[in-house]
């Protein structure tokens, strides 16, 4: 390669593409470091007693909410996609809205409902004298833990396996029909094997959230990966084992997501034609029609009628002790860290997906991986690096004003900017998928296209690539927004002064063992979730249009 | 172009605004923080609405304006042990004597050297280099069923391990610090050796394996799961004033034991309060620890959540007055810190989830 | 020589074999080469190696006396002064005919700028069409769009990615005739490239065929006849 190929590489996109990697390595070394250190005592304690227990349940929490979402959320798509009956339009994006109930607050919500107090044992005791036997009744178990993790988080499947059907498959499955092939026939013999490589994309999404979730095993106290990292942390002092169990959940994670890579190998999620013919849905007769209703309507209802309406309940129950004028500094609050996290998030995502978009080369490649991986360094490591780093930070800032003279100095450490700069690393990737599937999905030919017309990298960016990807842009906001304003560890562990979010009041509310309290914080989580995955679903679907 | 260049400068606008709009509230406190200026930096594990009460009250007495990061106990103790000499922190309040012995240990706490300290908490509740001070006290107690348990057949913790409770004693899981610091009294007063065969025991009575947390260990009682339960006191308080009537029905059909009143006391626990030993702020950080040990804070401040009140001025609640007056644990709280991580290994070995 | 190429040479990443291997031609002004080729010979390579899309490991490549490619430097492609047509079109979905026509006019003022549009969709006949989106239009018009598109900023060299692959047998005859008659109209030299001989031979004044990333042979076309590059020609 001669030298000006060299210069061709290092322009001001690598420049910046690197600097938003450099955040994302930074914890991971962190993280990868402190796996090869030396073993100390607690680790041998950890191997003996606690470690087979975290790797039993943490694998069976992750196959059966593999198993049941992907049941649940293929079967949906299908039903949606191929056959009307009555509501089909309403439940079509209904049925995403499960994804607005962060599965913590599924969690207590649903631990509320069931206990020896919640409505349903009340009533049965208070109207019909019956007593149940608890067992029966019983959520905080592994599999409970599976039964929240399945309800709200099937979405994830349904929705990139309903888009995949809706556009991709009309020709095949009509081509089955033509052949005589029973319904059943064609889902497990076209449509599963069809859709495999969506399937695959939305399980392995699951997962990730199975794997790095914090809030509902904790409630629960189920043992698994993520709560043997913090419980090893803050109960046994021991941050050189926590870190050790980190990079094994990483590794874990990593593994995960090199398959679903593999499996997906060239394919991509979409054809090239853009030419596809949607597929009509076909009206179902008879007691067929109302037994996919009664399922879809069941599914609905246990994901999110009855969650969401036990959350109003409580609402009105405490709603003039908690709601005071901070609330609305709580709200306040969640927006616009949220919001200004996103922002940055969805410029990095930008700048790092054009970039090894324009100048693929191996060098583009690996910044690619490497972005995605930042889904894989477990909260509690992006904490640990994000204080290290602010504090050598204000540590250079301090000498700085030192030598400068100045009397005052700015503390970075305990304010939002690290906050959102922990967010930032946590939540690139999400953004960065959205944008890159984005950028495959309308090729390189628009942007040769405009550079033929005399417009240079930058300029195309702005006048052609932008308004090309905006359907992408738009749901990748969509999504890293509802994550972020969900998100617990990062936000409980980074808080600055004076600083709540919902998500944090809501939790400090249920560990105080105060679950009606936690209601109102909630339900303004899931009704802004629900609103940004309405506003995206007719976004989206006047583009499919 | 003009159109390119206005869209970039728009969203950088927005982008350093949103960030300065951040970044700006919190100055008020880094930079006014960094000197000796009028505000108090609070790490605390307790969010109770009574408390923004009790600041609120502080700051218009005082004029010092408190800043506060909430937060679980154990979370704030680990990011103290991140920042250390550097933290923002000038006081740290959390439950349990353990995690104040912790932050001791890791050299973050500094003695506090005031009179009216000395004299409204008394030195069993105290550090005993004056590092850190007790606010309220809590018991953890054995809670059984008024329909089938008669109280005459309790007494000990010891004695739930006996073969008559077999099956029918409940207890939330062991990563819970109030258990941790349960097993540390014991191992503190009895032994390792017996510290283990007591947990070995209880883990073979268990009626279920553990799991939810205290209020839920009430309500299996009263559905019958088992018989008694180890939880504590204030948990009661809070069900017994609960706006679900259900809750209250369960409370109603519990009744409160005091353990070992025969012999080694009842395990009592603490909230406090320390000064870090960075703290920038130490004269209104002192201030505001005198504040809330004075009796009028005290009072407050125990009976929102159904605690006693270290300041022996003060009455607790009429609740607790109601259960009678009991004898503790004579141990030194330090202890519990102490013996954190041996409690911890034991739950482990005997598999008490 | 109006466009000079010589010795390129181009492979692609971890490709062990070269794609181009010393590929070198000269085009008079005026002129319209066809590279005719099997898939995989390299045609469609060599086009984006004079557009500047791709970067070769060695050669020069000169347009109208401009260097644009040698062995120490590299313009890239919005400073060529090269316009393409590609195989589907890439015309902008979120624009109009009329202002993907405009897209590329950025260097003129704005008075030159609104004749230029009228003039390029009065040459390609699609006035009428101006306020129409890409997918409101059949495909010989979208041809006939990013045709005008790429012609509008007078481009020194055209280059053209398999015109007609996109196009049914019919409209494909009229429209090799009416493209021919406009680039001789405009003057335009062209590069196109095809694996249809018939198409070449309709369309180019040489052919040049291609195989395993070399020049087979070239031959003139009758067309050539009738071609006299010594007359300048100006819209």
């Amino acid at each position: 390669m001669n030298w000006h190929a060299v210069k061709r590489q290092l322009n001001g996109w690598a420049i910046l593409s690197f600097l938003a990697i450099l955040l994302i390595v930074l914890p991971g070394i962190v993280v990868l470091v402190e796996l090869f250190a030396p073993v100390n005592d607690n680790w041998q304690h950890i191997q003996e007693y606690l470690l087979p227990r975290y790797v039993r349940n943490t694998l069976f929490i992750m196959v059966a909410t593999g198993v049941l979402t992907t049941v649940i959320g293929t079967s949906l798509a299908w039903f949606v996609t191929v056959y009307d009956f009555p509501f089909r339009r309403f439940f079509k994006w209904a049925l995403i809205l499960p994804l607005a109930i962060p599965p913590y607050i599924g969690a207590y919500t649903y631990h509320g409902i069931l206990n020896y107090t919640g409505v349903i044992q009340t009533t049965l005791r208070n109207q019909f004298g019956i007593t149940v036997d608890q067992s029966y009744f019983n959520i905080m178990s592994i599999q409970g833990t599976v039964f929240i993790f399945t309800l709200f988080l099937y979405p994830y499947i349904y929705t990139i396996t309903r888009a995949f059907l809706h556009n991709q498959s009309s020709s095949m499955i009509e081509n089955a029909r033509i052949l005589g092939r029973g319904s059943w026939d064609i889902f497990f013999t076209v449509v599963i094997p069809i859709s495999r490589v969506a399937i695959i994309g939305g399980v392995s999404l699951v997962l990730m959230e199975v794997l790095n979730d914090y809030g509902v095993v904790k409630y629960f106290g189920i043992q698994t990966f993520s709560t043997a990292i913090f419980s090893t942390w803050f109960g046994m002092k021991d941050t050189s084992s926590a870190l050790k169990l980190a990079g094994t959940l990483m590794i874990l994670v990593i593994a995960i997501l090199t398959m679903e890579r593999l499996v997906r190998g060239r394919k991509q999620f979409s054809y090239a034609s853009t030419k596809v013919k949607p597929l009509k849905p076909r009206p179902l007769q008879g007691w067929h029609r109302y037994a996919v209703f009664a399922y879809v309507s069941l599914v609905f209802a246990i994901a999110f009628v009855i969650p969401f309406t036990q959350l109003t309940a409580w609402t009105f129950l405490t709603f003039d002790t908690v709601f005071t004028e901070e609330f609305w500094q709580l709200v306040w609050n969640t927006v616009r860290v949220a919001f200004t996290a996103t922002v940055i998030i969805l410029l990095f995502a930008l700048i790092i997906a054009n970039y090894t978009r324009l100048f693929p080369s191996n060098m583009t490649r690996v910044i690619s991986k490497v972005t995605t991986l930042g889904y894989s360094i477990p909260g509690a490591a992006i904490a640990i690096a994000v204080i290290t780093l602010f504090l050598w930070l204000d540590d250079k800032v301090l000498d700085l004003a030192r030598a400068l003279d100045l009397s005052q100095t700015f503390v970075f450490r305990t304010t939002l900017i690290m906050l959102i700069f922990a967010y930032v690393i946590r939540f690139l990737a999400i953004g960065y998928n959205s944008i890159e599937s984005g950028f495959e999905k309308v090729g390189k030919s628009f942007t040769e296209a405009s550079r033929m017309l005399g417009w240079n990298t930058v300029q195309t960016f702005f006048r052609v690539d932008i308004p090309m990807i905006k359907g992408a842009i738009m749901s990748a906001f969509i999504l890293v927004f509802i994550d972020i304003m969900k998100e617990l560890p990062l936000t409980l562990f980074l808080q600055p002064f004076n600083f709540s979010t919902l998500a944090t009041q809501a939790f400090k509310y249920v560990s105080d063992e105060k679950i009606h309290e936690a209601a109102l914080a909630s339900i303004v989580i899931v009704l802004m979730s629900g609103l940004l995955i309405f506003v995206s679903h007719k976004v989206l679907d006047k583009e499919a249009d | 172009m003009n159109k390119k260049y206005a869209a970039l400068g728009i969203s950088a606008a927005l982008t350093t605004s949103l960030l300065a709009a951040c970044a700006s509230t919190d100055e008020t406190t880094s930079n006014e923080g960094s000197d000796d200026s009028n505000v108090v930096n609070v790490y605390s594990s307790r969010h109770y609405d009574v408390d923004q009460q009790l600041y609120k009250q502080f700051e218009e007495e005082t004029g010092i304006k408190v800043n506060v990061v909430e937060g679980k106990s154990d979370e704030l103790l680990e990011r103290l042990n991140t920042e250390g000499e550097s933290t923002e922190a000038d006081l740290f309040i959390t439950a349990d004597a353990g995690n104040l012995y912790q932050a001791k240990e890791a050299g973050h706490l500094q003695a506090v050297d005031s009179d009216e300290l000395e004299s409204n908490i008394p030195e069993k509740y105290r550090d005993t280099d004056n590092e850190w001070f007790g606010l309220t006290k809590r018991a953890r107690v054995i809670v059984y069923s008024k329909d089938r348990v008669k109280p005459e057949d309790l007494s000990t913790y010891e004695a739930l391990t006996e073969e008559q409770w077999n099956g029918k004693v409940l207890v939330r899981p062991s990563e819970n610090m109030y258990n941790i610091s349960l097993l540390a009294s014991f191992i503190e007063v009895n032994g390792v050796d017996e510290a283990k065969e007591w947990a070995k025991g209880l883990v073979n009575n268990m009626a279920r394996d553990p799991q939810g947390n205290d209020r839920d260990q009430a309500k299996a009682v009263v559905a019958g799961e088992g018989d008694v339960a180890i939880m504590n006191t204030y948990y009661m308080g809070l069900m017994l004033n609960s706006e679900d009537e259900e809750e209250k029905k369960v409370a109603e059909q519990l009744g409160v034991f005091f353990p070992n009143q025969d012999t080694t006391g009842t395990h009592v626990n603490i909230s406090g309060i320390a000064m870090t030993k960075a703290s920038k702020n130490t004269e209104n950080a002192q201030k505001l620890m005198e504040f809330m040990s004075e009796p009028s804070a005290q009072e407050k401040f125990a009976s929102v959540n159904y605690e006693y009140p270290v300041n022996e001025s003060v009455e607790p609640n009429e609740l607790l007055q109601s259960w009678g007056e009991f004898k503790e644990q004579d141990i030194n709280l330090s202890a519990l810190g102490e013996n954190q991580q041996e409690a911890i290994r034991i739950f482990n070995e005997v598999g008490w989830k | 020589m109006f466009v000079q190429i010589n010795d390129l040479h181009f492979s692609y990443k971890g490709a062990h074999e070269e794609t181009i291997k010393g590929f070198s031609i000269s085009i008079t002004k005026g002129e319209i080469v066809s590279l005719l080729g099997d898939s995989g010979s390299g045609k469609s390579t060599i086009l984006r190696l004079i557009a500047g899309l791709e970067m070769p490991n060695q050669g020069v490549v000169v347009v109208n006396d401009c260097v644009c490619c040698d062995d120490c430097q590299f313009m890239p492609p919005e400073d060529r002064g090269v316009g393409m047509v590609f195989q589907d079109y890439a015309l902008f979905p979120h624009m109009t005919v009329e202002k993907n026509i405009r897209f590329g006019l950025h260097k003129l003022n704005r008075k030159e700028r609104n004749a230029r549009v009228e003039e390029m969709l009065a040459l390609v006949n699609l006035t009428e069409f101006r306020h129409r989106y890409p997918y409101e239009l059949s495909g010989g018009q979208q041809q006939r769009v990013a045709l005008a598109r790429a012609l509008a900023p007078k481009p020194a060299l055209l280059i053209l990615d398999e015109p007609f692959s996109n196009l049914d047998t019919s409209l494909q005859h009229r429209i090799r005739d009416d493209l021919r008659r406009l680039l001789k109209q405009t003057g335009t030299t062209t590069i196109f490239v095809t694996h249809d001989e018939e198409d070449a031979e309709a369309l180019a004044d040489r052919i040049v065929y291609l195989g395993e990333g070399k020049i087979k042979k070239q031959i003139m076309t009758e067309n050539n006849k009738t071609f006299n590059p010594q007359i300048p020609c100006f819209v």
